[in-house]
């Protein structure tokens, strides 16, 4: 028995079905989180009857005629499908809206059952629904539902009615006339009037307390979070907060602890190899597999700890106001509106953020939305941040923030390039974005979704990560003779041989060194193989408590380990963070894209922007703190001067696109 | 013999790893270990 969940966007339709699938996806207090359909089985203790239920969770809509890619896969599953009942789920805090969907469904002929959600916030408003009345007005049953709460949720009954009205033909409680679909003014004519019947229908069951054009305390807290002019900086002090308390303060503190553990264990494991094992086959499981993997994973309490914190800010309905403010800036540089979305969601990971680009209907604003996305510093990077960050700047909370507000600069001149190259920076987009209310962030939600990104780090760390790990000792021990390399003449190695070509044109962004070189190579397999691969070049098993690597090293400070002058760290952050992504992101832009010239355009536009960014932090940083400028310069100079000067012919080319458009437009061809 | 033990050791760590990626792959994951990476689902 198939059922689907249905309703307008940020109804609380995946909280939903986690709640009666046990499953875990991704929720977001936000419209358009979910992208794509999703199949679980329902669970035995909510499912009474012998029948096997398998629940769908299909993205939001808010009507039948389909506007966006997500309301289509709605659309086409309840349409071509048919599922044996619909579960809509209906946003109790405003029905007006929500009924206009539910009558549309009602008219399919499938049988529905409404799952009236968020009651609890209903009851907190002090509106009082008459739930019997609104049952007999819809001829389906409706039942109170708060899929965020862990009982008394009234999922139990949800089911049962499920189970009840199952092969039950569904009657129609309004009749809508037929419908010119070719006419414009007939669709709107019979939307207002079905806009109509749900406004008496809700005038009947609902009483409000706070009436919708009251100004709440909400509203108050919106003048100046979602203000036009103090939203950045609010967003600046709250990124700040994340990253200060999740780096700096607490996040470290567990992380002295798992690095702890993890020394305990590379000792153990040393003793116990004892002095009869190859030294070649000892660093491959000491310093390749243990120290390469334990540096990656000595992240993992800062990573937790920041992505709690999102995970609360995203769930109090904070990361929607973000994405208001950041808007108008969007749609200045020709991008779409709904191009923040992917862009906070690829916070988490690029991959997903790029997937969501496909609710962009434009083709060129969603081709570069999916080509700036990964611009955004993901979950991946941000053990590089926190790598840097504690080395060199003593875990200084500004190092991340100033990451993320990079990033943005760059996703807007990115946006305003290709809007010019391609001839259409006079392309405008409108977007209404819904604000969710606020509300108390759930601790247990925002827990459960830190624990799964938690496994798939060290998944990934156990897997990818370990591999690369392990390829790069035995490269960096063996020559292309597969002879071991000597003590102090790991220059002739196969990693320096493959590395050294690169470090060449790195030399003007402040560091050529191959083991640099070699660390950014395997970043594009997956980001976090630069701090792995840096761990094993350089011997070092603990990036977390830097003074005792400085003590161990000998050396006077941290960055004479890594030959990196403090400017060139910055530097070497900034490339890493701003060239392409990892290759399974490149896979997602590429299916996204459609378009191979698109594909190898953004590629090309990345390392371009990564290199050009790179080189102004470095040669500017060391002019200001050495008095010159740093290595380099001038090929540097020369070499971004190459690069400037063709993406400026391309946007002057573009804009004689441009002009031919509006003449062509002027002459009424 | 220590180290044909050590070399075993190091097969058995590489073949886990290789034969986790491999599974995870056949499950639709785009990216090894994320929770929600799976046949036509990804939003994280």
């Amino acid at each position: 028995m198939k059922v689907a969940l249905t309703g307008n966007p940020n109804s609380g339709k995946t909280t939903l079905f986690n709640a009666i699938t046990g499953k875990i996806e991704h929720v977001g207090n936000w419209a358009g989180v979910t992208v794509d359909k999703k199949e679980g089985d329902i669970k035995k203790s909510l499912n009474k009857s012998s029948l096997s239920m398998t629940a769908v969770d299909l993205p939001g809509a808010y009507s039948m005629s389909p506007f966006t890619s997500e309301e289509n896969i709605t659309r086409d599953f309840v349409k071509n499908e048919k599922p044996d009942v619909l579960i809509n789920i209906v946003d109790s805090t405003n029905l007006n809206r929500s009924l206009f969907f539910t009558t549309q469904l009602l008219e399919l002929g499938i049988p529905v059952v409404v799952a009236l959600n968020k009651t609890d916030m209903s009851r907190k408003k002090k509106t009082v629904l008459d739930v019997a009345r609104l049952s007999k007005a819809l001829n389906c049953p409706v039942v109170e539902t708060v899929s965020t709460k862990s009982s008394q949720n009234g999922l139990e009954e949800l089911i049962l009615k499920v189970v009840e009205v199952r092969g039950s033909a569904q009657s129609v409680p309004y009749i809508s006339e037929k419908v010119d679909f070719s006419q414009a003014q007939s669709v709107q004519s019979s939307d207002r009037r079905r806009y109509d019947f749900v406004k008496e229908l809700v005038g009947k069951v609902e009483t409000r307390k706070i009436k919708s054009n009251q100004q709440t305390r909400q509203d108050a807290v919106d003048r100046v979070v979602a203000n036009k002019w103090l939203g950045i900086p609010v967003f600046m002090l709250v990124m700040w907060s994340v990253f200060s308390i999740s780096q700096t303060h607490v996040g470290p503190l567990f992380a002295d602890i798992l690095v702890g553990w993890i020394d305990g264990f590379y000792v153990l494991v040393e003793s116990l190899l004892g002095g009869d094992v190859s030294p070649v086959l000892k660093a491959l499981l000491l310093d390749g597999i243990i120290g390469g993997v334990g540096a990656v994973v000595g992240f993992l309490p800062l990573i937790m700890v920041l992505f709690f914190m999102l995970a609360l800010l995203e769930d109090c309905g904070y990361m929607a106001r973000v994405a208001l403010v950041m808007d108008r800036f969007f749609k200045k540089v020709g991008l779409s509106g709904k191009s923040i979305i992917p862009m906070v969601i690829g916070t988490g990971c690029a991959i997903p953020g790029v997937m969501a680009t496909r609710t962009i209907k434009n083709e060129r604003q969603r081709r570069t939305t999916a080509m700036l996305t990964p611009f955004m510093p993901c979950g991946a990077k941000l053990p590089v941040i926190a790598l840097f960050a504690g080395i060199f700047f003593n875990d200084a909370a500004w190092v991340g923030t100033s990451m993320y507000f990079l990033a943005i600069g760059i996703i807007i001149l990115g946006a305003l390039i290709v809007v010019r190259i391609t001839g259409e920076k006079n392309a405008r987009s409108y977007f209404i974005l819904e604000l969710p209310e606020y509300r108390f962030p759930s601790f247990k939600r925002a827990a459960v979704s830190t624990m799964s990104r938690a496994k798939a780090f060290i998944i990934k760390a156990g897997t990818i990560i370990l591999l690369c790990n392990a390829a790069v000792q035995i490269m960096q021990t063996f020559n292309w003779q597969l002879q071991v390399v000597a003590e102090g003449a790991e220059n002739t190695s196969i990693l320096a041989s493959i590395s050294s070509p690169f470090a060449f044109v790195l030399i003007p962004l402040g560091f050529g060194a191959w083991q640099l070189a070699a660390a950014a190579i395997t970043g594009f397999i997956a980001k976090e193989n630069i701090v792995g691969t840096l761990a094993v070049v350089f011997s070092i098993t603990n990036f977390i408590d830097t003074e005792e690597l400085a003590l161990i090293s000998g050396s006077a400070d941290v960055a004479g380990i890594m030959g990196l002058t403090t400017v060139a760290a910055l530097s070497y952050l900034v490339f890493n963070l701003f060239t392409p992504p990892c290759f399974a992101a490149i896979g997602a832009m590429n299916s996204e894209m459609g378009d191979k010239k698109w594909l190898w355009a953004g590629i090309g536009f990345q390392f371009g922007m990564g290199y050009v960014a790179s080189f102004l932090t470095y040669q500017i940083g060391s002019l200001f703190s050495t008095g010159s400028f740093g290595q380099g310069f001038i090929p540097g100079l020369v070499l971004v001067s190459t690069l400037v000067g063709y993406v400026v012919y391309l946007m002057k080319k573009g804009d004689s696109k441009t002009s031919l458009k509006l003449s062509v437009s002027a002459k009424g061809v | 013999m220590a180290n044909i033990i050590i070399v075993l050791i190091l097969l058995l760590i590489g073949g886990l790893a290789v034969s986790k990626i491999v599974s995870e792959k056949k499950k639709g994951a785009k990216c090894i270990g994320c929770p929600y990476s799976g046949k036509g689902s990804c939003s994280c």
